[in-house]
C-alpha cells in the first residue's frame, strides 16, 4: 500500500472522525444545560433521577455505553437495527457528554454569589431576565476552559466508535496496521488527532478572546 | 445600555456556541489537508528510517521469524450462521461447493500464498449433482457477510484500500453464482455474536474456528484447515513447545489460539511466565520484534502473513 493510499483511507476515516465529533458537540451542549437544569430542579425526585442519569452516565464505561445503545433496542423489544449504527454512536456520545457538560455548567452557576440574585430581584429582573442576562454570562466566561478539555477528550474518544464498528479514522489505522504489518498508521493517527485538537483549542481561545468582557 | 449589552452578548454567545462548531467546522477541511501535508513527510521519514532498519535486521540474520515445528494443533475454518440457519447454511455451502467444481475456489486461492496450502475441499470428494443451480438464488435477497477487518489474510484492507481477503473474495462469488446481492458488514471481532443475533450480518465468514464452537452456531462447509503454532524469531533459543517454560508468549484476545492456550493447551499456558493478551496481532508482533515478548501464539496463514509483511 502506497503512502498515498493509506492517507486517502485514513482521511476518509477522519471525515467520519468529524462528523461524530461535530454531530455529538451539536447536541450534547443543549442537551448539557437541560439536564443541569433538571439537575437544579426544586422537584426533589426530578433532581434525584437526573443525579441517577448522570451517576450511570459518568460511572460507566462510554464503550459498554455505545453497546446499549446499539443492541439494546433488538434485544429489548426485538427491533430492527438496521441502518442505526451511526445514529446509534451519536446517540451514544451525546448522552454520555451532555452528562459532563451538565455538571460543568452547574459548576459554573453555582460559583455565582446569592446576592446577585437578590440585586436582580431588587431591580426588578424577572427570573428569566436575571439568569440570561446576568448570570449567563458571566458563567460561559467562566466555564470555557473545562468545556474546552471536555471538547479535546472528545476528539481523542471518537476512537471508541471502534466498537460498533463504525469506520472511523482510528479503527482504518488498526486495519491498515493489521493488513501492512507496520507501525506508520498509528504514526499517522497520532498526528491528526494532535492536530484537530491543536485547532480546537485555537478555536476556543479565540471564543475566550471574544468573551473577554467585564474588565 | 449595559442591560442590553448584556442581552445581546448573551444571544450571541448562545449563537456562537453554535457557530462555534460551524466556524471550527469550516476550518477542518484546512486542518486535514495540513495534517495531510504533516503526516505524508512525517511518515515519510519514517518510512525511510524503518526500510533503513530493516536492511540492517536482514543482514544480521536473513529468515527472521520461523514457526516451532511442534504446533499446538490443527483447526477447521467454517462459515458461521445462526442457529436455526439450515436452510441459508445450506445454499452457501452448496454454492461453495459449485465454485470448487467450477474452479473459483482455487483461483481465488492463487491470490493469497499464504493461504493456498491449507485449502481443504477438492472437486473429488464433492457430488454434483446436489448442488443449487447458478443464478437459482432470490435476486432481491442480499447476503449480509460479517467479518473482522483485521483479520488478514482471510479478510483485510487491500494496498488499494478496498475490502478484501481470501474470505471475501468466496463470499462474493458465492453471492454472484446464486445471483444474491452482498453488503459486506465489518465488525469488532469482540461483538460478532451480538451482531449476528441482532441480525446485522448473517454469517460469520472470517476465518472463523469451527472447534469448540460446534453446538454455538449452524455450520456451514469448512472451507480451509489451518494449524496453530508458535512464531519465534529465528536466531531464538526457544525450539520446542518444552523451551517456552518460563517465556512471555503473545497472542490476541478472542482467537482459536487463545481459547485453546485457555482451554485443551493449559497445561501449557501454565509453564510460561506470561500469556499476555493483545487486542491485535500487528501490536504483539511490534512487541516480538522489540524483543518484549519471546513467541507469539498464532495460526500458521495470519502468522506466514505477518512474516512476510516483515522480510
Amino acid at each position: 500500500m502506497t503512502l498515498s493510499t493509506m492517507l486517502s483511507s485514513m482521511g476518509e476515516g477522519m471525515l467520519r472522525t468529524c462528523a461524530i465529533f461535530f454531530l455529538t458537540i451539536l447536541f450534547s451542549m443543549p442537551l448539557g444545560m437541560v439536564i443541569m437544569f433538571l439537575r437544579r430542579s426544586r422537584f426533589r425526585l426530578v433532581r434525584e433521577i437526573t443525579k441517577l442519569y448522570i451517576a450511570i452516565m459518568r460511572g460507566t464505561p462510554l464503550m459498554l455505553q455505545l453497546l446499549m445503545w446499539y443492541f439494546g433496542p433488538y434485544y429489548l423489544f426485538g427491533m430492527s437495527i438496521r441502518g442505526y449504527r451511526f445514529p446509534a454512536i451519536i446517540i451514544g456520545f451525546s448522552m454520555n457528554y451532555a452528562a459532563y457538560f451538565a455538571e460543568i455548567y452547574r459548576g459554573g452557576i453555582e460559583t455565582i454569589p446569592k446576592g446577585q440574585y437578590e440585586a436582580a430581584e431588587v431591580l426588578g429582573y424577572s427570573k428569566a431576565q436575571t439568569f440570561f442576562k446576568i448570570i449567563l454570562p458571566q458563567v460561559m466566561k467562566a466555564i470555557l476552559p473545562s468545556v474546552t478539555n471536555e471538547i479535546i477528550t472528545l476528539v481523542k474518544d471518537t476512537s471508541l466508535a471502534f466498537t460498533l464498528a463504525y469506520n472511523e479514522m482510528f479503527s482504518i489505522a488498526k486495519q491498515i496496521a493489521a493488513s501492512q504489518t507496520s507501525f506508520v498508521p498509528f504514526i499517522i493517527a497520532g498526528v491528526f488527532y494532535f492536530i484537530a485538537n491543536y485547532a480546537v483549542a485555537f478555536v476556543m481561545e479565540r471564543i475566550e478572546k471574544a468573551f473577554d468582557y467585564y474588565k | 445600555m449595559k442591560k442590553k449589552l448584556a442581552l445581546l452578548t448573551a444571544a450571541l454567545m448562545i449563537t456562537a456556541s453554535v457557530a462555534g462548531c460551524g466556524s471550527s467546522g469550516s476550518t477542518a477541511p484546512t486542518a486535514s489537508t495540513a495534517a495531510s501535508t504533516a503526516a505524508s513527510t512525517a511518515a515519510e521519514s519514517t518510512a525511510a528510517e524503518s526500510t533503513a532498519a530493516a536492511s540492517t535486521a536482514e543482514t544480521a540474520s536473513a529468515a527472521s521469524y520461523v514457526f516451532l515445528e511442534e504446533d499446538l494443533g490443527v483447526e477447521s475454518y467454517a462459515i458461521g450462521f445462526r442457529v436455526g440457519d439450515e436452510e441459508l447454511a445450506e445454499t452457501v455451502s452448496g454454492a461453495v461447493q459449485a465454485l470448487v467444481l467450477n474452479g473459483t475456489y482455487d483461483k481465488i486461492g492463487e491470490k493469497y500464498p499464504d493461504i493456498k496450502d491449507y485449502l481443504c475441499l477438492t472437486a473429488d470428494d464433492i457430488d454434483a449433482s446436489t448442488l443449487p443451480e447458478e443464478g437459482s438464488g432470490d435476486p432481491n435477497y442480499t447476503f449480509k457477510h460479517g467479518f473482522d477487518l483485521d483479520y488478514p489474510p482471510y479478510s483485510y484492507l487491500q494496498d488499494d484500500g478496498s475490502v478484501g481477503g481470501f474470505d471475501v473474495e468466496l463470499c462474493q462469488a458465492v453471492c454472484e453464482y446464486l445471483g444474491w446481492g452482498y453488503e459486506s458488514v465489518p465488525f469488532n471481532w469482540d461483538a460478532k455474536d451480538m451482531e449476528l443475533n441482532a441480525k446485522s450480518c448473517d454469517c460469520i465468514w472470517s476465518g472463523f474456528t469451527k472447534e469448540g464452537r460446534e453446538d454455538d452456531y449452524t455450520w456451514g462447509i469448512t472451507y480451509s484447515n489451518n494449524t496453530q503454532g508458535i512464531l519465534v524469531p529465528a536466531d531464538s533459543d526457544i525450539k520446542t513447545l518444552a523451551d517456552l517454560s518460563g517465556k512471555i508468549v503473545g497472542v490476541q484476545t478472542a482467537t482459536s489460539a487463545y481459547d485453546m492456550l485457555e482451554d485443551s493447551k493449559k497445561d501449557l499456558a501454565d509453564t510460561f511466565a506470561e500469556l499476555k493478551v493483545y487486542e491485535t496481532y500487528t501490536i504483539a508482533f511490534n512487541d516480538l520484534k522489540a524483543g518484549a515478548i519471546d513467541a507469539i501464539a498464532i495460526d500458521m496463514t495470519a502468522g506466514s502473513f505477518l512474516i512476510s509483511g516483515a522480510n
